[in-house]
């Protein structure tokens, strides 16, 4: 198969999953796993690393690494992605949907986390006066000294953005030609911006 | 793409104490219990760097004793 009918046949997956994570029905957190791991695979994942989902005795539950969510997924640079993501079902008027209750992507250099470089964070509901939407980096101002403990606000950041940033500004190495990888994540991204829940950042009393 | 990913990870309620437990202590040097407690009461500084635990968290039932005795 050439290049374009590989990319034809993955954005076509992209969107059957989509709908499927959409419909919200018994497998909608398996077709949600399915796209994450599609779209990591195709570009920043190490091959010898995986996405997987945990469940335990609750409602919710977790896509992160091969051994749960303390287990970090290797890049292709070396370095580790800390990918967690709170998943739950709801009941709407439009029928039951799969929400994410919270994501966390974090850049890092070793296992545990101890030398992080950025990190994401979204909460639905946070218990805290910090942004729901928030970017960490773990680095100095010139100006201010130490930020790593300041919560810049963003809106939603996707999962697609951490991985475009990983590739076209930490040099992280994709593991498809830019013809193949961008219209995924451009696909894919749009996709979860047109449901993605937004927002303010802060409480609003 | 073929991706071994396909079962998903069963996590007792024993295992996942025993992992916020450990986490909690190694990475904070307090209990499972206080870094639920300070979670919940917006207390914790800097929750997103231990955020790997608190999805741990949200694997248990809401109705557990580490939540209930809270």
């Amino acid at each position: 198969m050439s290049l374009s009918d590989d990319l034809a046949s993955a954005l076509g997956d992209i969107r059957h999953l989509s709908t499927r994570y959409k419909s919200g029905d018994s497998r909608a957190f398996d077709a949600f796993r399915d796209l994450v791991s599609l779209i990591l695979h195709s570009t920043v994942l190490h091959s010898n690393s995986a996405a997987r989902l945990s469940y335990g005795e609750g409602s919710d539950l977790v896509l992160g690494g091969w051994n749960g969510p303390t287990d970090p997924l290797g890049l292709t640079d070396g370095n580790f992605l800390r990918l967690s993501i709170a998943l739950y079902r709801e009941d709407t008027p439009q029928g039951p949907r799969v929400k994410v209750r919270a994501s966390s992507f974090q850049y890092q250099r070793d296992p545990d986390g101890e030398r992080w470089i950025f990190r994401y964070d979204y909460l639905r509901n946070p218990p805290e006066r910090y942004p729901a939407c928030h970017l960490q980096v773990r680095g100095t101002l010139i100006e201010t000294g130490d930020v790593q403990r300041v919560h810049f606000p963003t809106h939603r950041v996707s999962l697609e953005a951490v991985i475009r940033l990983l590739i076209e500004e930490f040099n992280v190495p994709p593991r498809t030609p830019p013809e193949f990888w961008r219209p995924l994540l451009a696909e894919s991204e749009a996709i979860f911006l047109d449901i993605a829940h937004q927002s303010l950042s802060g409480p609003d009393e | 793409m073929q991706t071994a990913t396909e079962t998903p990870l069963r996590l007792s309620r024993n295992e996942i104490v025993a992992r916020l437990q450990d986490g909690a202590q190694r990475r904070l040097h307090i209990s499972a219990e206080e870094l639920v407690r300070l979670y919940r009461d917006g207390r914790l500084t800097d929750a997103g760097r231990v955020a790997d635990l608190l999805m741990l968290a949200h694997l248990l039932d809401q109705r557990d004793p580490l939540f209930v005795a809270l």
